[in-house]
């Protein structure tokens, strides 16, 4: 089977309408999880901005003491959140077994059975997870943003971002460097089985959801980075930072360098672009295309004559 | 040709398809036990409180298609629809979904994908033995499907297909067409004549009728995979069967069906789809197979199915736990597959 152009381009039109309609989406969503409700900005749903507004220093110090008090620990569930509600008890416990199974197995059906088999189920109970292996990348995607927070915190040191906050706003300079390290250390940690969770997100109908959770991610980066904006960019840069995580997971998965030099230089080489005229629609068509590559190798290697 | 028993419904005129509308809306609100019953609050996998509607009672007003009869009535009605069509049957599935059952067939096994098993998982066996229980498997479409898809495309030869249907005539052609198969298939397929509303008396296809006891019933937890395909419409109980499923289930085990839907969430495509159902398929019915009737029960009973959401509902009201939103609609919901997972005892 030989991935004809037309796919490829309903896919990056999916890409291109879809980004913008489920980042919307997921903006309430992903606000009930900071539970910001006592600012008056937090009951604006249907304007995107509303959340990162509620989230702005500037919006702190026109609270009173109390709400203040409220947001700072709103702030700290937010570095703990619940478990999300995007998975019921019973994927949660089939999905986090066959998640320890991902590094031998990659995201396949293989990793499902192993992990229901230690969760206590049968061979056959994870074909109710309606996306299949999919369902897997969902949840690796939900953890990297779950444990961003941390991450954050390792990598700056102290509180992470709240420490930012501290420092009263960050220069747009400071800003590019968190985000770059932030990157680096989410994908870094990664192993060399993203090429076939790349393959599978390239499957049109799992390019939406992919999408949304990319966002989500990129979200909290920009978040956890300390950048505050709130201008029409922000979702620009959401989309942009997306492609690029993506696009430098899966360039890692072929970087011999030591130490992964190259996809540091990659990933700098496309941070560097998405403020240029163009980058963030150049990343977009570079995601495509290495998804697509990424997924015509995983076919061939499963003997598929392409 | 198998003999056609009279069927003791008239065909309804599209000339009197308003009157069938009335009736249709009486039907819907009525406590029927195919319709969707009142979400009750108790505990749904608790056995010893059975909802009263998950009892069969013979004597409980039911849908034959349009019409309203008892729960008795309409399995015997259905035997002489399924009697009547079961040489047939083929050609109708393909006029009846344009040909498409084949491909939704081959997604749902292929969704279910029996054998599969990890190829390396550390410290436990690679295959695992799986049984199947196929019900209102008829002539054997699924059922010959799973065993492709286990013993030669996964390579496990461990596992075993049970065909249950409770009419002996579709049981039959099912049989004769299961000669087709490798003797290594055949040999681990079983032929079991049963009502799926009350799997604990069961009798092999053939079995003597005269002094044969009905004791081998299906044992609670001995099934990896239930799967019903197109049959479970045609079921005068189905909160009863959904509950036999449950028990017949291994904990972890699946409840798969693939059943005609509802295709109402595009309005345009809804109406063409109906519109053709409704005064093409009984034409055609009477013409390819010289049966109106029995043609026109089977779009109506299509029509009557609860719809995704509450056929989901049901199927949580009895005790399984779904993925996601529970179905999964194919060509725009003319179809959907729902499935669920007996939760692992506490
Ligand atoms: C449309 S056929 C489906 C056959 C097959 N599963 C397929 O997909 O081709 C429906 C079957 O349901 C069976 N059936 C109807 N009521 C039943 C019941 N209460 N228990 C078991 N089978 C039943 C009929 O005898 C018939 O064979």
């Amino acid at each position: 089977m030989r991935p004809s152009p037309t796919p490829l381009r309903r896919a990056a039109r999916q890409i291109l309408s879809s980004s913008f309609t489920t980042i919307r989406a997921a903006a309430p969503a992903h606000r009930s999880l900071s539970s910001i409700t006592t600012t008056s900005t937090g009951s604006d749903c249907t304007c995107g901005n509303g959340r990162t507004t509620a989230r702005r220093p500037q919006i702190q110090s026109n609270q009173n003491p109390q709400q203040q008090q409220q947001q700072r620990s709103s702030y700290h569930s937010y570095d703990h959140p619940s478990p999300p509600a995007s998975f019921t008890p019973v994927e949660e416990s089939i999905l986090s077994a066959a998640y320890l199974h991902v590094p031998a197995h990659g995201f396949t059906s293989s990793a499902l059975v192993a992990g229901a088999r230690d969760a206590g189920y049968l061979d056959i109970s994870p074909t109710i997870l309606p996306e299949g292996a999919f369902t897997l990348i969902r949840y690796h995607l939900v953890k990297q943003r779950e444990g961003l927070a941390a991450r954050a915190r390792e990598v700056f040191g102290g509180e992470g971002h709240v420490g930012a906050y501290k420092l009263g706003g960050l220069s747009e300079g400071e800003i590019k460097g968190r985000v770059e390290a932030l990157m680096w250390k989410a994908s870094r940690e990664q192993g060399g089985y993203w090429t076939v969770a790349g393959a599978i997100m390239a499957q049109p109908s799992y390019v939406p959801p992919s999408l949304k959770e990319l966002a989500l991610l990129s979200d909290e980066i920009l978040f956890l980075a300390g950048d505050s904006s709130v201008d029409p960019s922000w979702y620009t840069k959401r989309v942009s930072l997306s492609t690029i995580y993506a696009a430098a997971e899966l360039f890692m998965t072929n970087d011999h360098s030591p130490e992964f030099m190259d996809t540091r230089a990659f990933l700098n080489r496309r941070l560097r672009e998405v403020n240029e005229v163009g980058g963030v629609f150049r990343n977009m068509r570079e995601w495509v295309g290495f998804t697509a590559t990424a997924g015509v190798n995983v076919l061939r290697s499963k003997g598929v004559r392409i | 040709m198998v003999a056609r028993p009279a069927l003791r419904r008239v065909a309804i005129p599209s000339s009197l398809r308003t009157s069938t509308t009335h009736l249709e809306s009486r039907i819907s609100r009525s406590p029927f036990s195919t319709t969707l019953q009142s979400r009750n609050n108790q505990k749904p996998n608790n056995n010893n409180s059975v909802p009263e509607y998950a009892i069969p009672d013979p004597a409980r007003p039911t849908h034959f298609g349009f019409e309203t009869v008892t729960e008795a009535e309409k399995r015997e009605r259905v035997a002489g629809v399924f009697t009547s069509v079961a040489e047939s049957y083929d050609r109708m599935n393909d006029l009846m979904s344009f040909g498409w059952h084949r491909v939704w067939k081959d997604h749902f096994v292929s969704s279910l994908n029996p054998g599969f098993t990890p190829l390396t998982a550390p410290g436990s066996s690679p295959l695992a033995p799986q049984h199947i229980l196929d019900i209102a498997g008829g002539t054997g479409d699924i059922a010959f499907r799973m065993l492709h898809n286990a013993h030669v495309i996964n390579g496990n030869q461990d596992v075993r297909v049970t065909i249950s249907d409770i009419n002996p005539a579709m049981l039959t052609v099912g049989k004769q067409r299961s000669s087709a198969l490798p003797a290594s298939q055949q040999a681990v397929l079983s032929f079991l004549e049963a009502n799926a509303e009350d799997l604990t008396q069961t009798k092999p296809l053939g079995a003597n009728q005269v002094g044969y006891s009905p004791t081998n019933g299906i044992p609670d937890e001995s099934v990896d995979l239930y799967t019903v395909a197109f049959g479970i419409r045609n079921f005068s109980n189905i909160p009863a069967a959904l509950r036999e499923a449950y028990r017949v289930l291994k904990p972890g085990g699946v409840f798969a069906c693939l059943e005609f839907s509802k295709a109402d969430k595009h309005p345009l495509f809804n109406t063409i789809y109906k519109q053709w159902s409704f005064s093409a398929i009984p034409l055609i019915g009477q013409l390819v197979a010289g049966d109106r009737d029995s043609y026109q029960y089977l779009v109506e009973s299509i029509e009557k199915f609860p719809s995704q959401e509450d056929f989901r509902d049901m199927i949580v009201d009895a005790g399984f736990v779904v993925g996601g939103k529970g179905y999964e609609d194919l060509t725009g919901g003319v179809a959907a597959i729902h499935k669920g997972m007996k939760p692992r005892r506490k």
